[in-house]
């Protein structure tokens, strides 16, 4: 199984969209339209700031309350980066289409199908945040997300990133948490039974993998000592995913 | 493109290295598209590009391309009329954003007998003489200050065509071909076709011409000199075979 691949990203797949992202990470694949500011519906006006307005649809069927669910989490953490102040009145609308999740030989999706919010939750957040870049919507920061699993083996405690179908279901705990470019905690969503002491474990790796910083990536490769707990540089991954962009948007110069 | 310690890639949030700000003993720094102040002395990037400074008029913004025309002030723009109120018409700047507002009486020799009446879909070349964000854009077809048109007003026959705000700047640009590297419409000139442009920030490109063959000649080679991303040599070898096939 291919989960700890690394993260694949193309920017502006869209034509006819102010912007857009097509991202796939650890089995799940992801297209994101982003337009905006436009005017918004009169319900959704805001007399002084955007409303952002997120958008998951599935790979197949209609969406039900765990899109619902999902798309309150994702607006709420966007609304706290997007400069929604500076555009009053207006909408801006993120649509987050699931194009493939990792397929699990083992356990009946459509059974378990309220297990999975959780580990596609980081790629959804990576994809808008990617597509909102693309758009060129004014942010006050970028973000990363990253989605980590207690598992206990042997009585001991184990985190795994980006785990795959199969170990959500062993596992005890699954964490969802988002950095800002700042690093200031920007979503912390857990299932559940855990300790604090798991938690800040859990916490103290998902920021080393939303937050590795740039003094790290120019020294010396550190040496992973646990593969599974360390999982991809998100930040760093998705510099150069826009430097990429920005490269082939200034061609001219 | 070089992506060097002058003109860095910036990502909203970044911290900007205080060399590269530019400083002046008398003038005060000019923020462009792309950056903003926070009191006292932070200065954000707020969209992903290329950070360029410019010493000698002490201004710097970032250069990105894509994403949705925001209006601000001084901007030469293309509106399609949308309706007519009373001593207003209604513009549309871009899809499904509100309108902006373009007074009746701001064009040329314009009085309350003698004023232009435009049809709603009528294209118009204005400038946007207000724009904040808790109002609609305001647009003017006339200067204010010589009372002249100067070259705004309403585009009759040709036709429009979207292009990226990219583009849009680069053709702006007053030596387009050098700084933006867009060769195409003087290459098109030097063919021998006669047409006439204007060019909106919001990214739209009005062609007008005699023959309709010229205007969609002219359009074509703009949407695919855009979509292609297309350098100078690849221009000259689009023009050519345009010319080729009009024949």
């Amino acid at each position: 199984m291919t989960v700890s691949a690394a993260p694949e990203a193309a920017l502006s797949v869209l034509p006819r969209a102010d912007g857009s992202a097509k991202y796939s990470h650890a089995g799940y694949t992801i297209t994101a339209s982003v337009n905006g500011p436009i005017e918004a519906q009169r319900r959704d006006e805001h007399p002084y700031e955007a409303h952002v307005d997120v958008v998951v649809r599935p790979a197949a069927g209609v969406g039900g309350t765990r899109e619902r669910h999902l798309e309150s989490v994702l607006q709420s953490s966007l609304t706290q980066i997007i400069l929604v102040k500076n555009f009053p009145r207006a909408l801006i609308q993120i649509v987050l289409q699931i194009e493939s999740t990792p397929g699990n030989d083992y356990v009946n999706t459509k059974l378990f199908q309220a297990s999975l919010n959780f580990s596609i939750m980081p790629a959804l957040f990576q994809t808008a945040v990617l597509a909102l870049l693309s758009a060129a919507v004014p942010m006050r920061a970028t973000a990363t997300a990253s989605v980590v699993a207690v598992v206990s083996q042997d009585k001991e405690k184990k985190l795994i990133v980006d785990p795959s179908a199969r170990e959500i279901e062993a596992a005890q705990s699954v964490h969802v948490l988002a950095f800002t470019s700042h690093d200031e905690l920007l979503l912390a969503e857990s299932e559940g039974d855990f300790s604090v002491k798991e938690w800040d474990d859990v916490y103290e790796t998902a920021k080393k993998i939303c937050c590795q910083p740039e003094s790290q990536k120019a020294g010396i490769e550190m040496v992973p000592d646990d593969d599974n707990a360390r999982g991809p540089d998100m930040r760093q991954f998705l510099r150069s995913t826009l430097e990429e962009k920005v490269a082939a948007d200034l061609h001219w110069k | 493109m070089e992506v060097d310690q002058q003109h860095p890639l910036v990502l909203p949030g970044d911290t900007i290295d205080p060399s590269l700000i530019p400083t002046h003993k008398k003038q005060p720094l000019r923020l462009g598209p792309g950056l903003r102040h926070i009191p006292p002395n932070a200065i954000i990037p707020t969209v992903a590009g290329q950070l360029i400074a410019d010493h000698k008029k002490n201004s710097m913004w970032v250069e990105y391309n894509g994403g949705r025309y925001i209006p601000s002030p001084n901007d030469l723009v293309i509106g399609q009329i949308v309706r007519s109120a009373a001593d207003l018409y209604y513009v549309n700047l871009t899809p499904y954003t509100s309108s902006a507002t373009l007074p009746q009486l701001a064009f040329e020799g314009a009085t309350k007998k003698t004023r232009p009446i435009l049809a709603p879909g009528a294209l118009i070349y204005a400038r946007v003489t207000l724009a904040n964000r808790h109002m609609d854009a305001e647009l003017e077809c006339v200067s204010g200050s010589t009372g002249k048109a100067e070259g705004l007003g309403p585009l009759t026959g040709g036709m429009a065509f979207d292009v990226s705000l990219g583009l849009a700047r680069r053709l702006l640009m007053a030596r387009s071909r050098e700084e933006g590297g867009v060769e195409v419409l003087e290459l098109l000139g030097g063919e021998g076709l006669a047409f006439e442009t204007a060019v909106g920030r919001n990214g739209r490109v009005w062609v007008g011409s005699e023959s309709t063959k010229t205007v969609i000649a002219v359009g074509r080679a703009l949407r695919e000199t855009d979509e292609g991303d297309l350098g100078v040599e690849q221009q000259r070898k689009l023009v050519k075979r345009l010319i080729r096939e009009m024949r």
